[in-house]
């Protein structure tokens, strides 16, 4: 079990890089349709979310303390709030629907709280190695 | 203010509150005495904050704050009476407050979700699926915290969730008896005998064309985008004969804002067939409202008309005085058109810009260097339009509006978004700080011209999960269902028609009813003061809601969606039939 939390938490932290990997390519994609952001969108809404809960539940079946359970669980709050911010900043435009300072401000906290929600998934990460080799080999 | 910003206010407010009650609850699990004290008492600030945008909301409209009323505030009184007094007399080991800290978080987030996934009208099967999934983490995290509960909290808690889950799913996934539209048994061919006086041929088929100076890969009627401007003078008999080279999902034409008879609408699987590869049909129509409109088609209406799939139609009273430009505004591959255009006119020459937006969303156009006046919005004329400088008006997907001025001898441009689009020699100016037109306080105002109302339609705009197909979706929904799961609106001929359209969702959304001149009556509250609207794409604004009346003259079934056409492709389409 401890083995298998350690992929899962592993497979997270992949999908985790990819997730900025494809924001990179929706930012670059030209011209900017609406279909830029698709493989970033499908990444953060079924992926991520999918792995979160596997990490969390193999982190439970592994008998990891409840600091690290409670750990593994919360990038899932932060992907929802991940999307409420990106519906806020996308909502945040003037009449014509062009963005406004205030949209961008809210578009900035998206990649704030991704760095947070990387940094909370390589603590897991650590964390579950820690606990699948209890002594490193001298 | 207003009801859209409060909206959005409410949102991060919840976000907020949940946040920390789960936040104060972890710490308190890690006896962070500190940290989970000071997360909590700002929950508690957060959730006491939620009962003022929500008694604003109810006062905006009842459509605003419905769950929020019947599920939220119960879930957050919940919360706050039991992690409330748990905090005062805050206990010497902080551990002993994180289960009723994490069960305030799960009621906060549960009662978020629902409002997110769920919205309007609130339902008794989300309001249990929220309870089931409260107890049951609370439960959870009261097994994992080491304390275990006592035996009845922990049979109760079971015998609650359990309830909840059973009773909230059965609500939720029971089938409704929405009756349904009916589809593609026998179309009626009612389209006029009259002798066409007007002869067209659309080829629909993939091509190349460019864009500024690009080649991008489209799909086009008769090879250019957009396509041919089909123009006509009332009395004609218009004969389109529209054929289907190569777009494989089939194309039709629909004319957009042009009442014609419900057969030649343009509907496919509502009044026709698409028209598949290698097929024809064939559409006439008597032209007898003058005006811009536009045609596209609506078979795959979001991809087909992004590529190309439409142009315009001007239907003129007599033959053209003066000068007539149509400014048909879209967004190919991210390329704007239509590419900007110079001519000089003659000082004193009548002129007429009819101004066309065929994308999803809104654009601005400003007019520089001349007084204008808008002649007409959505084919319709106005009464007493007054003269206006220096103004910008904003066009919804759809919308036309009919600019006219007198050429003056200094030089004029029209500005799409900050681009010049049409001058009759360069200009520079800035109209990005230009006040905006607001078309319901403009012209001469005349009472409506219906006393009662034989029936009355409300649509609450949101999204929310919709179950209902093959696979899951966050649909855009009309009174919490999505199409093609929204019952119809069933009107009779001669009846007068009241809409109430209610946007309660972060996103505008450019209301299209098909066959029919809807008459602005009020928008949020305030009734229209300005000359007769009669349109038929108007953009409801978040928080916005509008009060518009028609005549039911023109027997059928109807599309009436959401003209930004992804939006009406993820749900928000539904049908007006006469009985």
């Amino acid at each position: 079990m401890r083995k298998a939390f350690v992929i899962v938490s592993t497979l997270l932290l992949a999908s985790f890089v990819l997730q900025f990997v494809f924001a990179a390519v929706g930012g670059f994609t030209k011209p900017a349709g609406d279909g830029a952001y698709a493989l970033h969108n499908v990444n953060g809404m079924a992926v991520i979310p999918v792995l979160t809960l596997l990490t969390t539940l193999f982190a439970a079946l592994a008998k990891a303390p409840g600091r690290l359970i409670g750990l593994a669980i919360l990038p899932l709050g932060l992907v929802v709030v991940q999307a409420l911010i990106a519906a806020l900043a996308n909502a945040s435009t003037d009449a014509a629907g062009a963005s406004t300072p205030l949209g961008l401000t809210i578009a900035g906290l998206h990649a704030l709280n991704g760095i947070i929600a990387v940094h909370v998934v390589v603590s897991v990460h650590q964390a579950a190695r820690k606990l699948a080799h209890p002594v490193e080999p001298a | 203010m207003t009801a859209g910003s409060l909206l959005a206010t409410d949102l991060v407010i919840a976000v907020l509150a949940a946040a920390g009650w789960l936040g104060g609850g972890a710490a308190s699990a890690a006896r962070r005495r500190p940290l989970a004290l000071g997360l909590a008492a700002f929950a508690l600030l957060a959730t006491l904050a939620r009962a003022i945008t929500i008694t604003a909301l109810a006062r905006a409209g009842w459509w605003f704050a419905g769950e929020k009323v019947l599920i939220a505030a119960p879930l957050s009184l919940a919360a706050v009476v039991v992690a409330g007094p748990r905090l005062l007399r805050a206990p010497g080991d902080i551990r002993s407050v994180a289960v009723p800290l994490l069960f305030a978080g799960y009621a906060e987030s549960g009662a978020l979700l629902v409002t997110v996934l769920h919205g309007y009208p609130a339902s008794a099967g989300a309001g249990l699926l929220a309870v089931a999934g409260v107890v049951a983490a609370t439960a959870v995290s009261w097994r994992f915290l080491g304390a275990r509960p006592p035996r009845t909290v922990s049979r109760a808690a079971l015998v609650v969730a359990v309830a909840a889950l059973l009773g909230g799913t059965g609500l939720a996934v029971a089938p409704d008896a929405t009756p349904g539209v009916p589809h593609d048994h026998g179309y009626r061919d009612a389209r006029t005998a009259d002798e066409p006086t007007r002869r067209f041929t659309l080829t629909a088929g993939t091509a190349t064309v460019s864009v500024s100076g690009r080649d991008v890969p489209a799909w086009a009627f008769n090879a250019q985008v957009p396509g041919p401007e089909l123009t006509a003078t009332v009395g004609d008999v218009l004969e389109v004969t529209l054929r289907n080279r190569d777009i494989a999902r089939g194309v039709t034409l629909h004319w957009h804002g042009y009442d014609v008879p419900n057969s030649q609408d343009g509907v496919p699987g509502v009044t026709q067939a698409a028209v598949l590869p290698g097929q024809e049909f064939v559409y006439r129509f008597r032209a007898d409202q003058a005006g811009t409109y536009w045609y596209h088609t609506h078979a795959v209406s979001d991809v087909g008309v992004r590529m190309g799939l439409y142009g315009v139609l001007v239907v003129r009273p007599a033959p053209v005085t003066g000068v007539d430009v149509t400014v048909p505004v879209h967004t190919l591959a991210g390329l704007p058109l239509p590419a900007p255009r110079a001519e000089p006119v003659e000082a004193g020459m009548p002129v007429r810009l009819r101004l066309i937006n065929t994308d999803s969303t809104t654009h601005r156009y400003a007019l520089a260097g001349t007084p204008f006046r808008v002649a007409a919005i959505d084919g319709s004329d106005l009464q007493g339009p007054t003269s206006l400088v220096d103004t910008a008006v904003l066009i919804p997907a759809g919308g036309r509006y009919d600019l006219v001025f007198t050429a003056p001898a200094t030089p004029v441009a029209l500005f799409v978004d900050g681009r010049a689009v049409y001058s009759t020699k360069p200009v520079s100016a800035t109209t990005g700080a230009w006040p905006v037109l607001d078309p319901l306080t403009y012209g001469v105002n005349s009472p409506v011209p219906w006393s009662r109302f034989d029936r009355e339609f409300t649509l609450v705009l949101d999204r929310g999960l919709d179950l209902h197909g093959l696979l899951p979706r966050y649909a855009h929904t009309v009174n919490g269902a999505a199409d093609p799961d929204i019952p119809p609106q069933v009107v009779r001929l001669g009846d007068i028609v009241k809409f109430t359209i209610v946007n309660r969702s972060q996103i505008v959304h450019p209301w299209h009813l098909h066959g029919h001149h809807v008459l602005v009556l009020s928008r949020n509250g305030k009734p229209a003061t300005g000359s007769r609207l009669w349109l038929d794409s108007f953009d409801v604004r978040p928080g916005d809601v509008w009060e518009v009346a028609f005549r039911a003259d023109n027997p059928g079934t109807w599309a009436n969606h959401c003209h930004n056409l992804a939006h009406a492709d993820a749900g928000m389409t539904l049908h007006l039939m006469y009985s």
